[in-house]
């Protein structure tokens, strides 16, 4: 049965008339050779969850060939957003959620560090199967009940100094604001993401600051999360980038760039 | 990821439990450095996910032994693992059998 349903879904179009119950959504910059096996991962989960639901690819200018091996998968209901140049995570998860047509839309990392089989955790934070329910659930390294598993040192510092200036910085009271997966309402993704105004590492931040700023409810769950190796994450340049960018966001809230 | 060896005569059986990727292949290369076997059965039954890093240790695996006139024979393929060699066309170069057990028969 569960296989049934994966073929079903890699053969024929869900159509403009049914709402997916679900986006998945991975921003990609040169995975050409991570992408694949994640893809299979989040496919083989989702399907078996049995609702209507897409996948969207939002490529960042990738210059190996993570489109056209994407492309050539011929996933009846995966969609590539091309972009002719790099600009950052945070414009690929920005166009993605856009673009998504999902109830709910979780963008989840390429190289599946944090195991799809998580999102059924976030997705009942959401969905109304659990009270109380929140508009947006975030995966989570640091809440009570995390796995993180092959993480460096330098990470660990790297996290840890940047949650502690984040909570007394901007106020936000959500212990891992990075984990690349996060899974939002529509409404709260349209409103949010049509707000952000960051493309780098930091975008994370900004989205949940706003998050806050609009009233929405952020439920923060634990997930085990999986250091991949090729991470493009360099710890001194982002740690720099994030705090010139803390100051923006307050800059930005101060000039009303925020008013909702 | 946990790798248990059992040894045959003629074959060697992997069983991985856990998720295969790039921190694990050291291992599993290990194994098959150390016995250099001609026919390796692996079962992954309980493998959870495999990347990039993972596939390659098993294509390299089956170059090996086919350069020694055996076989890599991949068994009990879980959902997910199955989905994975059939997206990266792998399915097409291996020989991927249902058990453990059906394997002996190659």
């Amino acid at each position: 049965m569960a296989y049934t349903n994966y073929q079903h879904w890699k053969t024929t179009p869900l159509g403009d008339t049914i709402v997916p119950h679900l986006s998945v959504i991975i921003p990609a910059y040169n995975e050409a050779e991570r992408i694949v096996p994640s893809i299979g991962a989040i496919a083989s989960y989702i399907c078996d969850l049995g609702f209507d639901w897409e996948l969207i690819i939002a490529d960042d200018g990738s210059k190996d060939n993570t489109v056209a091996l994407v492309e050539e998968l011929g996933l009846a209901n995966a969609r590539v957003l091309r972009a002719a140049k790099n600009g950052g995570k945070g414009s690929a998860v920005k166009r993605g959620m856009l673009a998504a047509r999902g109830r709910y839309r979780l963008f989840a990392d390429a190289d599946n560090s944090t195991p799809i089989e998580e999102v059924s955790k976030l997705l009942a934070k959401v969905d109304g199967s659990q009270a109380p329910r929140y508009d947006i659930a975030i995966g989570s390294r640091a809440a009570e009940g995390a796995q993180e598993s092959n993480k460096s040192l330098l990470r660990r510092i790297f996290s840890g100094g940047l949650r502690m200036m984040v909570k007394y910085v901007l106020g936000i009271n959500v212990r891992d604001t990075q984990c690349g997966f996060k899974l939002y309402t529509a409404e709260a993704a349209q409103r949010l993401h049509h707000a952000q105004t960051m493309m780098g590492f930091s975008f994370d931040l900004e989205v949940l600051y706003l998050a806050a700023k609009y009233g929405y409810t952020i439920a923060e769950v634990p997930v085990s999360w999986i250091d991949a190796p090729g991470s493009k994450v360099n710890p001194t340049k982002e740690a720099k980038r994030f705090i010139k960018d803390m100051a923006a966001i307050k800059r930005n809230d101060w000039r009303g760039a925020y008013a909702s | 990821m946990t790798v248990i060896e059992e040894f045959h005569p003629d074959y060697l059986t992997l069983h991985l439990d856990g998720r295969f990727d790039a921190h694990e292949t050291p291992q599993v290369r290990q194994s098959l450095a150390t016995h250099t076997p001609k026919n390796v059965h692996i079962n992954l039954e309980k493998v959870t996910f495999l990347d990039s890093a993972a596939l390659a240790t098993l294509v390299q695996a089956m170059k090996n032994c086919r350069e020694r006139g055996g076989d890599v024979v991949l068994c009990n393929m879980p959902q997910p693992v199955r989905i994975i060699f059939e997206l990266t066309r792998l399915d097409k170069a291996f020989k991927i059998i249902n058990t453990v057990h059906d394997a002996t028969q190659h």
